[in-house]
């Protein structure tokens, strides 16, 4: 397997407190990793240097053996997605907007001089594209809606199917379940599933649900206080001692 | 030392005022979360009632200074009951909106009610004012100067006392650390608030008082465009969040303001371009580079993550319905309006319709920044000067054909836009409204005055084109060319609608609601904010050549920057999110002020009222915006389509979604 993401070495400071703290680790081409880890270890703030959202304090990053270009949306066009631990949805725009969004971005089919030219409206394949999302995220029945009128299962299935649409080589998913009854994280557990049956897409989960990192993930790294402290298969890294007793630290 | 201490005592009564309304603005913008605009205007209007007080028996000027101290918080309680506290706390623009409304309401409403504003000087807080108390190093210490110095300190003496209370200090300073912490600790809020706004508008009340008669001048709204910058640059620089760094920023701009004007020889080629533009090039820098200022609108509250923001309320999405019928109707409707008005309508009617129709097309730039990418643009109106003064120059000294300038005119203005964008894009939200007012008031005082531009007070004539395609519409000039601007109005309003409807209007939309979530699915936000800045700025570029050329002559005084706000506001208020909306606006204001225009002299007509009659008329709705931020055109037209729907529904269901399906 190729790799696909590299992390080498990445550190973030805010002021003088480390929020991750020379984490190096790697997601091979169609891999789902599971990220685990007690509140305030780092992950969301990895994610956001992955993503581009936030400067490296340190160490570098690269997909697909090349560097990374600066701005989300570039590293977005790359092929990377990403869905957040706070819904960030678009108010004021239907579901299926939502997804034309993303992919006419992804495609470079967006922006005025093309409104102004006459090639404004979607095309079919476009709209054909984006329904066939929306049937694998379950939300064929409200693709007219506004997003953000939705139930919270619902809306953190839209933002998956932002995500997916374009057919991104890397998903970042952040606690897609967080807030989430048992069923609806199943569906969208599935939802991932499938997605990476059908694109053979690379998944990297934060998760604080291990049902559904167990479920989806076929290697888990455990992050504690900016760094990671074990990594392996799902049994290993949950026995492992240090996670234990990281955990065991917290919750005392 | 002798000329530097006559400086140094010249710049007191500025100082002064600035450090007083700068404290003001970061009070209540901490405290409220509105930046209150209209705090000069407030200003002005105080320096009305107190020289009102004075020609109406109020001997002394300091008695008035006294009555205006206690009218003040009065007015500033009001506005936030009446305005303010009607808006939801997190409704940042809509709070701006108003702010911005009251701002161009206020002075034109003083200008109505205190019609002849004396034209001298109001006279000074004590007879003796004017006499030396003493000298230093031979130069005359007046008594107004200590007056002046002495009224600042006791009144920031006075805030911080107040601010020292248990009972009232205390609650404010919560609400200005941290609006949540207040929130939750169960002091009723509503009441701080209520408080903040009357400190604020006291503190611009007694600033306006103290710049006025300190700096000798008759009243004039005009005067209070360089106290509107310099506290707004002391507020900045105070990172709209310390108060003592706004107060003594305020007293250093201001003295800094007067040792420039001092030293800088007023014979230097310098001098008529550099001073005046100095607090604005030092505004703009702060804007840009000021650290806080930057992420302004990201958190200002150290408490806020405590909860999550409250949801932004949707905006209803527009029935099918509305779409369909506005399709059908448009076309009937433009060509009877076109020739009913080539066959019946008197020609002054018909020049005020073009009016209107270049309006439209300037009312159409603000459709495209505000509507569309949420970006409150104050510098459209400067734009679309730039555009009329470059196809004016380019017609009259280079011989261009006419409508050839105008497009080169749009084309300059869209460069300009480019110069307003690029900031823009480090900036979101009101640093971006700050800053085109600052490019607006620059154009105002330092461009369009020199004479390349205006030819000095004379003007440039702009001649009307007389022929399109080998159509000669010379004998029929007022007819021809109001059938052409709207054509053109047509066109431009054709390009809006598809920004509107394409994919540009798709992706603003997500990047005015979520950015992170907008470009990490890869939109180019940078890109598209540059090219709808751009855009935007021509098409107003377009419009304003189009103005000049109704009006056959362009002169400094036809691109006053208050209209800019002005014009806002109207379209805000009417509908910044479709075409009809802006089109029913510029059509609104043209024809409300000629028929304002047209009411004889007997009825208490005249011109200036007329303009700020239509403006008070038509801006007013600002304060509607925060339950209708879709414009009140729209919301009618959205009710309407409800009832309709409704009435056709009941009777004849089938017929109605075997449309909607097809
Ligand atoms: N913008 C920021 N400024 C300052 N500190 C930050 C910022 N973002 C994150 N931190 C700090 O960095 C640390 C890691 O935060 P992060 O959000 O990455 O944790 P997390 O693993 O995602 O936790 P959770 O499970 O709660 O989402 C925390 O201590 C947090 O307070
Ligand atoms: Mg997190």
């Amino acid at each position: 397997m190729k790799r696909l993401l590299e992390v080498r070495d990445v550190s973030r400071h805010f002021g003088g407190n480390a929020a991750v703290d020379h984490v190096s680790l790697d997601v091979f081409d169609g891999e789902a990793v599971g990220l685990i880890g007690s509140n305030g270890a780092g992950k969301t703030t990895l994610f956001r240097m992955i993503a581009g959202e936030l400067a490296l304090s340190g160490g570098r990053i690269e997909f697909d053996a090349t560097s990374l270009p600066h701005r989300p949306d570039q590293r977005a066009r790359l092929g990377i997605a990403r869905t957040f631990q706070i819904v960030q949805l678009f108010g004021g725009l239907s579901v299926l907007d939502h997804l034309l969004v993303a992919l006419q971005a992804h495609e470079g089919r967006q922006g005025p001089m093309r409104d102004v030219l006459w090639k404004g409206s979607s095309t079919p394949e476009e709209e054909q594209r984006c329904l066939e999302t929306l049937r694998l995220c379950g939300l064929s029945d409200v693709a007219d809606a506004p997003a953000t009128a939705l139930g919270l299962g619902e809306r953190r299935a839209v933002e998956l199917a932002r995500a997916l649409v374009v057919r991104p080589r890397l998903l970042l998913a952040d606690e897609p379940s967080s807030g989430l009854d048992a069923h609806e994280a199943a569906r969208l557990a599935r939802v991932i599933a499938l997605a990476r049956r059908e694109t053979g897409l690379a998944v990297l989960l934060v998760e604080h649900d291990l049902h559904m990192v167990e479920a989806i993930a076929e290697r888990v790294i455990a992050m504690d206080a900016g760094r990671v402290i074990a990594q392996g298969t799902f049994d290993a890294v949950l026995h492992d001692e240090s996670v234990i007793a990281s955990w065991l630290g917290r919750s005392a | 030392m002798g000329v530097f201490f006559g400086y140094v005592l010249a710049s007191i009564p500025y100082g002064c005022a600035f450090s007083l309304v700068a404290v003001g603005l970061v009070l209540t913008y901490r405290a409220t979360g509105v930046f209150n605009f209209a705090f000069a205007a407030e200003a002005y209007a105080a320096t009305v009632v107190y020289s009102e007080l004075i020609s109406h028996g109020v001997q002394r000027g300091w008695a008035a200074a006294i009555v205006v101290c206690v009218i003040a918080p009065v007015f500033g309680a009001l506005l936030d009951f009446g305005l303010f506290s009607r808006i939801a706390p997190g409704n940042r623009t809509a709070k701006t909106i108003m702010a911005l409304g009251l701002t161009v309401i206020l002075p034109q409403i003083v200008e109505t009610a205190v019609p002849s504003n004396p034209p001298v000087p109001p006279a000074p807080f004590f007879s003796t004012s004017f006499i030396p108390v003493w000298r230093i190093g031979g130069d005359p210490v007046f008594g107004s100067a200590i007056c002046e110095v002495a009224g600042t300190i006791l009144v920031l003496i006075g805030l911080v006392l107040l601010l020292r209370t248990r009972r009232f200090g205390l609650p404010i300073r919560a609400a200005v650390e941290s609006p949540k912490l207040l929130e939750l600790s169960g002091v009723d809020a509503r009441w701080v608030l209520r408080f903040a706004w009357m400190i604020s508008t006291a503190l611009a009340a007694v600033a306006g008082v103290l710049y006025q008669v300190g700096s000798g001048a008759t009243v004039d709204p005009q005067n209070y465009d360089l106290l509107l910058v310099v506290s707004i640059a002391a507020a900045a620089l105070a990172g709209l969040r310390n108060l003592p760094i706004a107060a003594l920023g305020g007293v250093l701009l201001g003295l800094a303001e007067g040792l420039v004007q001092g030293y800088v020889p007023s014979s230097s080629i310098w001098y008529p371009a550099l001073v005046p533009s100095l607090p604005f090039l030092f505004l703009l820098v702060l804007l840009i580079f000021h650290p806080t200022l930057r992420h302004l609108e990201d958190t200002i509250d150290p408490m806020a993550s405590i909860e999550p923001p409250p949801p932004v309320p949707a905006v209803a999405m527009r029935p099918p319905i509305v779409d369909r019928t506005i399709r059908r109707m448009r076309w009937p409707f433009l060509g009877v309006v076109v020739f009913g008005v080539i066959l019946f309508v008197p020609a002054d009617w018909t020049e005020a319709l073009t009016e209107g129709a270049a309006l439209s097309i300037v009312f159409l730039s603000i459709t495209l920044l505000t509507g569309l990418a949420g970006q409150l643009s104050l510098a459209q109106w400067m734009f679309a000067g730039i555009g009329a003064f470059t196809t004016a120059q380019l017609a009259e000294n280079r011989h261009w054909p006419i409508l050839l300038a105008a497009l080169a005119g749009a084309l300059v203005a869209g460069v300009a836009g480019l110069v307003a964008a690029l900031p823009a894009l480090r900036l979101r939200g009101l640093p971006v409204a700050l800053l085109t007012l600052c490019l607006a008031l620059l154009g105002d005082d330092l461009l369009f005055p020199t004479s390349w531009v205006s030819n000095g007070t004379s003007g440039v004539p702009v001649p009307r084109p007389s022929s399109i395609f080998g159509i000669d519409f010379s004998s029929v000039d007022s007819e021809g060319f109001f059938v052409l601007t709207v054509v053109v109005m047509i066109a431009v309003a054709g390009i809006v609608h598809l920004l509107l409807r394409g994919t540009t209007g798709r992706a603003l939309t997500a990047v005015h609601a979520s950015p992170i979530g907008a470009s990490s699915s890869g939109v180019q936000i940078r890109r598209m904010t540059i090219l709808v800045f751009m855009l935007s700025a021509s098409i107003a570029g377009l419009g304003g050549a189009f103005y000049a050329m109704n009006q056959q002559t362009v002169s400094q005084d036809s691109f006053v920057y208050y209209f800019g706000p002005i014009y806002l506001v109207v379209v805000v208020t009417i509908g910044a999110t479709t075409v009809e909306g802006a089109i029913t606006a510029g059509m609104a204001f043209a024809l409300i002020n000629n028929a304002l225009m047209n009411v004889p002299q007997s009825v208490g007509g005249t011109q200036l009222h007329s303009t700020a009659l239509t403006v008070i008329l038509l801006s007013l709705g600002a304060f509607t915006y925060a339950k209708h931020p879709e414009g009140i055109v729209e919301y009618a037209k959205r009710r309407l389509a409800k009832t309709v729907f409704r009435a056709v529904e009941h009777n004849d269901h089938p017929l109605v979604s075997a449309e909607d399906s097809a």
